[in-house]
């Protein structure tokens, strides 16, 4: 398993420089550039400014000195609109934030998803069926955007409850509305899907063995059907889980949490392109770990797979 | 050698007490002094000789202290200097600079840190994209610096002694000191930039002169400043603590105004009546140097008809102003008629014609010169395309404009709007048939906006060309009346119809009603934490 890992760890290098070269062109490729302002600079001090970033070095030469600052120095260059800092800077301020509101909105959307499924599946058809249905009706129809604000009428300003929005160090007030506004769609597909699989797995030939040679119903539940349940969860929420950690850019905007989420927007509004760059490459790489990770954990619990990873 | 009347007037006030928070007798004032407010997003830096965003600015104004501030209404008081001397020539400025000035770190504040500071901020090296600011105070040497054609050495600015500074013009420029009040000319602390590089406005590493030092800052969610003991003013300081919260979306922000977290927030476009009768004491509108017009293209690249004199001013005339600024804005704007906002320090409205016309007369009068031109109803079918970047009021204003060239003057104007940077990569090179503009004056005087009508200005998207116009301009720099030449300037532009001027901006903002000193009447909205306090409720 160890030299399954690593050979995929080789085989992803390509296709992140890759992705770099790509992103690096496209962007260029937008009108304007991260110097482009209301009140054009003069040019003898534009030229300052595009000396002082390499900006007026021939894009071949930009891109090497680029990928060289990553790979020796691990180097993800400047910001052009937050002066003061790098893109390291950047991401090291922002990723913490979305991902301690990304892990807790997985940890809600899973403490909360399956088990509902797990009840719908056992109670098919009755009413703990209907209401978890319809909850996944609901939140379909409540998407994030619509729930957040309602969220903040009620726990923030009719109440008091909770903080309307910032992040103030992650304290826990100022987690929950985030972590639960990103939440909630998924929480319902995750019920559904576990509630389906469950009802597929249980309809399978080997638990009508377990059952015919007597096994109690729990232990048939836990011990045999959970497992294989799982499975389709953990492939859906693996590029969710993706999503969750680095932001929704809605979440962080509407919350104000300083998370990564709102660079990706405001750094392609200003073409700041080493920030864009910068977070393409974190999403790449995190979508890269968790497949993996996904892989894995398939592995672990499907012995099917198992002995096909080597 | 004379004394400004600055200066004068100066040497009574300061015997009696600085200019800071202006706290009537017998008010009692909040226990808490936190004042938290709402930007709408994160600082572009906090080094005065970098920063180009408003909201920087008024970080640094709290964080570091120049030669002078504003008070309330906006007129120059002393900062960290005291009065100046100005020579017969008007070429040079002496800065007299307090002695009991200080750094955050305990260090005195001298003149050669304004040396440094201004020889920075036109360093080719530091690359600063506000240099240009430099330039525009004409101080010799700027330029060729800027130009990488002199060494920074040779800045027109030196150190007499300790609390002299002796700054030398390349020509006469009326307004100067009324320039020294911009964060770019903020002394700043050598041995902490030296130490810690770009990394010197971390809360860990930055010295400031101000009246408060930076004790927190989260990019893009929160920036804290606290009252710096040190500063030589701090006995009149109120305000312990200002919180700024970096808040994306307008309504949420007024959401969290409303729940208590905030002390100040913007007002979202066109809510302001209905806030003002539900908060009559904590919803404003005041009027902010801004313009907003539509720009025609008269480049070689520009539409034919608009080379029409009168097609331009029948477009111009045929817009019911007082429509967009009522039923659109609806946030106390003033219909524009001229270029300048008449708020400008110093200037006065001057008389245009069409301004003194009711609308029933402007569309009779727009008709009649469309007919003229040939063009509209009855005439050749007018078309062209109206470019603005993406936004709803922008759009709305848009959507109003066209409708009553349509109907007034048979005018087809198809709407054409695109994302910020595309939009001004268009409008800058003349890509475009009429297009959106504004304008926020960098100074308050009426050169900031008028400078964008010279045929030189690297602003000037209308590619307009006027000699007379230039001339004034020019004649303007060293004039110490300029009232008639900016009278003229502006009748010569409502004649020629350049641009189309729509309104002058104002200010809407939600003010919590215990929260005193805030600079209404100073329309370059420069507000200093220092002046403003909490008082009991």
């Amino acid at each position: 398993m160890l030299q399954y890992t690593f050979r995929r760890t080789l085989a992803v290098l390509p296709t992140i420089i890759c992705l770099i070269v790509i992103c690096f062109f496209l962007m260029r490729l937008a009108p304007g550039g991260p110097f482009t302002s209301e009140r054009p600079l003069p040019p003898a001090i534009m030229a300052n400014v595009l000396e002082r970033y390499g900006l007026d070095q021939p894009l071949h030469v930009q891109l090497w000195t680029y990928l060289k600052n990553i790979f020796f120095h691990f180097d993800f260059g400047p910001s052009f609109s937050q002066r003061d800092r790098d893109v390291n800077d950047i991401i090291a301020a922002g990723f913490p934030v979305t991902l301690t509101y990304g892990f807790w909105s997985a940890v809600f959307v899973l403490a909360l998803g399956i088990p509902l499924g797990i009840i719908a599946a056992l109670r098919q058809n009755s009413l703990w069926d209907y209401i978890m249905t319809g909850f996944a009706i609901f939140s379909q129809i409540f998407p994030n955007f619509v729930l957040a604000p309602l969220m903040v009428l009620t726990f923030t300003l009719a109440w008091g409850l909770l903080p309307g929005g910032g992040w103030n160090g992650g304290q826990w007030e100022y987690v929950i509305m985030p972590a639960v506004a990103l939440g909630t769609s998924y929480l319902a597909n995750v019920a559904r899907i576990t509630r389906s699989s469950l009802l597929e797995v249980l309809g399978a030939p080997y638990i009508r063995t377990a059952r015919a040679k007597g096994l109690a119903e729990r232990t048939i539940l836990w011990r045999h059907a959970l497992k294989p349940t799982l499975l389709p969860v953990i492939s859906y929420m693996s590029p969710v889980f993706v999503y969750m950690i680095t932001g929704s850019v809605f979440i962080d905007v509407f919350f104000s949490t300083g998370g990564i989420g709102q660079s990706f927007i405001d750094a392609a509004y200003t073409r700041d392109y080493s920030v864009i760059l910068g977070l393409a490459i974190l999403y790449s790489v995190l979508t890269f770990v968790l497949n993996l990770g996904v892989d894995l954990a398939y592995a672990a619990i499907d012995p099917k797979v198992r002995s096909g990873l080597k | 050698m004379k004394t400004t009347i600055l200066a004068a007037l100066i040497g009574s006030t300061m015997l009696t007490a600085a200019w800071a928070a202006d706290v009537p007798e017998g008010t009692t004032l909040a226990e808490d002094q936190t004042y938290t407010y709402r930007v709408l997003d994160e600082y572009d830096s906090l080094d005065p000789q970098m920063l180009e965003g408003v909201e920087s600015s008024t970080v640094v104004r709290d964080l570091f202290e120049g030669l002078y501030n504003m008070d309330a209404k906006g007129e120059l008081v002393p900062g960290v200097a005291t009065s100046h001397d100005v020579s017969d020539d008007n070429l040079v400025y002496t800065f007299h600079l307090r002695d009991t000035a200080k750094w955050s770190d305990g260090k005195p504040v001298t003149a050669n840190d304004f040396v440094y500071a201004w020889k920075r901020a036109v360093d080719p090296e530091l690359a600063s994209p506000y240099a240009w600011y430099m330039e525009l105070m004409s101080i010799a040497g700027a330029a060729e610096i800027i130009a990488g054609e002199a060494d920074k050495d040779t800045l027109g600015v030196k150190a007499v002694d300790d609390n002299t500074l002796e700054v030398t013009l390349s020509k006469p420029l009326p307004y100067f000191a009324d320039m020294v009040a911009h964060a770019t000319t903020f002394p700043s602390p050598s041995w902490a930039i030296e130490a810690h590089g770009k990394e010197w406005t971390r809360p860990e590493n930055i010295v400031g002169n101000g009246a408060y030092i930076l004790t927190e800052h989260v990019p893009k969610e929160r920036l804290v400043r606290e009252r710096n003991t040190r500063y030589w003013d701090n006995e009149h300081t109120v305000l312990d603590k200002v919180v700024a919260l970096v808040i994306g979306d307008e309504n949420q922000a007024l959401t969290r105004y409303k729940a208590g977290e905030l002390d100040k927030t913007d007002i979202p476009a066109g809510q302001y009546p209905a806030l003002k009768d539900e908060l009559p004491d904590e919803a404003y509108a005041v009027p902010r140097l801004c313009n907003y017009y539509f720009s025609f293209n008269l480049s070689d690249t520009g539409l034919e008809a608009f080379k029409d004199v009168r097609v331009r001013k029948a477009l111009s005339m045929a817009i019911d102003r007082k429509v967009i600024v009522d039923a659109v804005l609806k946030g106390g704007q003033f219909p524009a008629y001229n270029f300048t906002p008449e708020a400008t320090a110093g200037f006065e409205l001057p008389e245009i014609d069409y301004a003194g016309m009711t609308q029933a007369e402007r569309d009779a009068e727009a008709l009649r010169l469309m007919e003229e031109a040939g063009y509209g109803k009855g005439g050749k079918p007018l078309e062209f395309a109206y470019l603005y970047n993406t936004s709803d009021s922008h759009k709305q204003i848009a959507i109003v404009a066209t409708q009553m060239w349509k109907q007034k003057l048979g005018v087809n104007a198809t709407l054409e709007n695109q994302e910020w940077k595309v939009f001004l990569e268009n409008r800058g090179n003349q890509n475009f048939d009429m297009a959106r503009g504004a304008w926020c004056g960098d100074y308050n005087e009426a050169s900031t906006f008028l400078d964008l009508l010279a045929s030189s200005s690297g602003y000037n998207d209308a590619k307009y060309s006027n000699d007379r116009v230039d001339e004034l301009l020019t004649e303007a720099k060293t004039s110490h009346d300029t009232t008639p030449l900016y009278t003229e300037i502006e009748q010569i532009v409502a004649e020629d119809m350049p641009v189309i001027p729509v309104y002058h901006y104002s200010v809407n903002m939600m003010l919590k009603p215990d929260l005193k000193g805030w600079p209404m009447d100073n329309v370059m909205q420069k507000m200093y934490s220092k002046d403003m306090y909490k008082v009991a409720e």
